[in-house]
């Protein structure tokens, strides 16, 4: 133990002597070798940092180089529908259903036409109705050509209400539409049913075309929209003209039908648009659907040439997502001159026609609800059925007013509650009706045009 | 007559010719048309078809953007399907063949950013999502570089003579967005927690590193209930968050009720460019957007 403690003694001894010496040192000599080995180091971390920075850099550029490999790979678009329907088309299925409750009854109903108009009645019964369960088909077919199929299943079975291709790639601003399709004239008549609104068509539509207006027809439409200041849009349609109330398939030997619009708009602030333009539709009538004749069983048929004028007119306003105002009117004149053979009493007599009818609409949206009035009514300026060149004395003027309310959930289900006094059928008698409607869509819709 | 008639084509001819020296732009969303203009500087003639202060979900194809689509030589979208309710439309009833997909002059923005929040399923029983994912991508620095990159390379490519001068654009913007990112970064924005009204902001929050701790809106698109306004009132009080986050064109409303019953401020970005003061272009939109988080 003794031993350990002066070894131990030695050795401090030794450790002071050393760094005795050290700092015996001139201090100043340590100094600048100390700030030398230090300026040593400061170059190497500078060397050091600059191969960092540098690998730094080559790293961010490849993975620059990698994210534009990335980009460049996902250069595949969408396509024009979005999404990918590169297998299937888009497809959608809209639901049109509504209660229905009437002053009169089914039958009453179903004889409730408008004299010298139409003799369809109304087809509604009380109680639940399935307007249809509409199906929707699109998609690009190539880079030259989109389709689109509208085929609404009703009760009664199923029909291709539409099934048509577009051009999207002929110059200049024309397109062409061939197939069947609603065609251009005027406004309600190019809409489905589950976009109108209001439950039922306007007036002098169903007093000229009937319940759905023209419907699907046969045959080609070129547009044409010129680079201009103001969107104006021209068009013109050969159409087979099918349509049991204006024209009839067997009116003519071939396509017999025809039409010319115009479309223009102008944008009255960065919020409201206003849209309006001119139509005809004319072309060559065979059908029965005019009056019932003397007997009804055997019917009354009217053959001659028709031409029917349209000016439509909306107004929009939609200063924001929740809020809008909708102004439309709609005009439509009819010319018809023909005969009218009246199968029960076998005679055959000279039919002139000069006919007219127009509705007004408003509809408000604030948030989910909206409300909407309309007042429709034929014989407004012209009121002229001549019948062997006599004035024939139909009954007092048939007109409608019709409120509605509406609660949106989304955009894609839609609760209706409508109310309607209905004078079109010129005998006095009215018809008081409720429909309660539901009208909800599923799948990828196709936008609606303006 | 004979007169007005020649004035009336030769004004024609005449703007026919001015616009022959000008690309015509058009963009759907403001900030589209904010970077267009950047890059094509005099170059490009640049229409707008959404305004800033119109909800870009919900909008109708109204006839003077198809009239605008019919005169473009290249249309700029947003994509992953923001734009689906009205874009197709106006490209078929544009009857512009140059501007359909697949072609030079249709230029989906998205394709050149890095897209989140993509869901797995989709149902419209979980509201408006957007199935391609998050499409509000113009709130991300990183994402429009991109961006910009890839829309001087569309219009370099349709205008080949003046190429170069939408390269050297694009440098420039690569430039000023390099130093405005050093500026947004030491904002002291990390760590911080919000309640947002619709899911608007998730760019902008994995940019910057906030985190969103709810919404407002129960499902996209779909207007709180009163149930859930109440459990997220609940929520809030406990969690205490840094703001709600909302815009002007959508929320401001429901936002300042669950702030007046929460305590908590409501703080309103910008939704896009030219939506408010001093938010012209795309930069100052983002540095309106995020000074108003600080």
């Amino acid at each position: 133990m003794k031993k350990f403690r002066s070894v131990s003694g030695i050795f401090m001894l030794v450790f002071a002597l050393f760094i005795a010496t050290a700092f015996a040192e001139d201090p100043e000599e340590r100094m600048n070798k100390l700030e030398e080995t230090v300026k040593k180091q400061e170059k190497t971390i500078e060397q050091q940092q600059k191969t960092v920075d540098s690998l730094k850099e080559e790293m961010e550029k490849q993975k620059a180089s990698l994210e534009s490999d990335v980009s460049s790979a996902s250069l595949q678009t969408g396509g024009l529908f979005g999404g990918s329907s590169l297998t299937n088309p888009n497809i959608s299925v809209v639901l049109n259903t509504f209660m229905y409750s009437s002053s009169l009854k089914n039958e009453e109903l179903d004889q409730r036409g408008i004299p010298g108009f139409t003799r369809g009645g109304i087809e509604r019964r009380r109680g639940f109705n399935l307007e249809a369960a509409e199906l929707f088909f699109f998609a690009s077919v190539d880079p030259y050509f989109t389709m689109y199929t509208t085929i609404p299943i009703t009760e009664d079975g199923t029909e291709v209400e539409e099934a048509y291709v577009v051009t999207t790639s002929l110059p200049a601003g024309f397109q062409i539409k061939g197939g069947k399709f609603k065609g251009g004239f005027s406004r309600l008549n190019a809409q489905h049913p589950h976009v109108w609104d209001f439950t039922d068509i306007a007036l002098p539509y169903r007093a000229f075309l009937g319940n759905e207006g023209l419907g699907g027809e046969k045959g080609v439409q070129l547009t044409y929209l010129p680079s201009l200041p103001v969107y104006t849009l021209l068009g013109a349609e050969v159409l087979q003209g099918e349509s049991n109330l204006l024209f009839g398939p067997d009116a003519g030997s071939g396509p017999h039908a025809f039409s010319f619009f115009v479309k223009s708009s102008l944008d009255t602030s960065d919020n409201s648009t206003l849209y309006l333009g001119p139509s005809v539709l004319f072309g060559k009538t065979k059908n029965t659907g005019l009056v019932p004749g003397s007997v009804p069983d055997l019917g009354a048929e009217v053959r001659g040439d028709s031409a029917l004028y349209g000016f439509e007119m909306v107004w929009k306003w939609k200063p924001s997502s929740q809020q809008g105002f909708i102004l439309q009117s709609e005009y439509l004149y009819l010319s018809q001159e023909g005969d009218l053979k009246d199968f029960g009493a076998t005679i055959v007599e000279p039919l002139v026609r000069r006919q007219d009818g127009f509705y007004v609409q408003a509809n408000y949206r604030m948030n989910r609800w909206r409300i909407g009035g309309r007042y429709d009514r034929l014989a407004l300026f012209s009121d002229a059925f001549k019948l062997a060149g006599t004035e024939q004395d139909l009954g007092s003027t048939p007109w409608r007013a019709t409120g509605s309310l509406e609660f949106i959930p989304s955009e894609f289900s839609r609760i209706r509650l409508q109310y309607t006094h209905d004078r079109s059928a010129r005998d006095g008698r009215e018809n008081n009706e409720v429909i309660a409607q539901f009208i909800v869509g599923i799948g990828a819709h196709a936008g609606h045009a303006f | 007559m004979r007169k007005l008639i020649l004035i009336f084509l030769m004004s024609v001819f005449a703007s026919v010719a001015h616009a022959e020296a000008r690309l015509n732009v058009v963009t759907t969303l403001p900030w589209i048309g904010s970077l267009a203009q950047e890059l094509g500087k005099d170059r490009v003639s640049v229409t707008t078809l959404v305004k800033a202060n119109q909800d870009p979900h919900m909008l109708e194809a109204k006839p003077s953007m198809i009239l605008a689509a019919r005169k473009a030589d290249i249309i700029l979208y947003n994509g992953l399907d923001l734009e689906i309710g009205y874009l197709p439309l106006i490209l078929v009833a544009s009857k512009n063949p140059a501007i359909m997909p697949g072609r030079p002059g249709n230029c989906d923005c998205s394709r050149f950013v890095r897209v989140i929040d993509k869901p797995a399923t989709v149902d419209r029983g979980m509201g408006d999502v957007h199935p391609l994912g998050n499409p509000h991508y113009h709130f991300s620095p990183g994402n429009i570089l991109k961006v910009a990159e890839g829309m001087a390379a569309a219009l370099a490519d349709l205008d080949q003579a003046n190429a170069d001068f939408y390269r050297a654009n694009f440098e420039a913007f690569a430039v000023k967005l390099r130093e405005k990112r050093k500026q947004w970064s030491s904002l002291p924005l990390n760590g911080k927690r919000f309640i947002a009204y619709h899911r608007l902001f998730e760019y902008l929050a994995a940019d910057f590193g906030f985190r969103i701790i709810g919404y407002v809106e129960p499902k996209p698109g779909i207007p709180p209930s009163a149930a859930h306004i109440e459990r997220l009132i609940e929520d809030m009080k406990r969690s205490r968050p840094d703001g709600i986050l909302t815009t002007g064109i959508y929320g401001k409303k429901e936002a300042e009720s669950l702030s007046a019953k929460t305590g908590v401020r409501v703080i309103v970005l910008p939704n896009d460019a030219g939506a408010g003061k001093g938010t012209d272009d795309w930069f100052s939109f983002m540095d309106a957007a995020l000074t108003s988080l600080r």
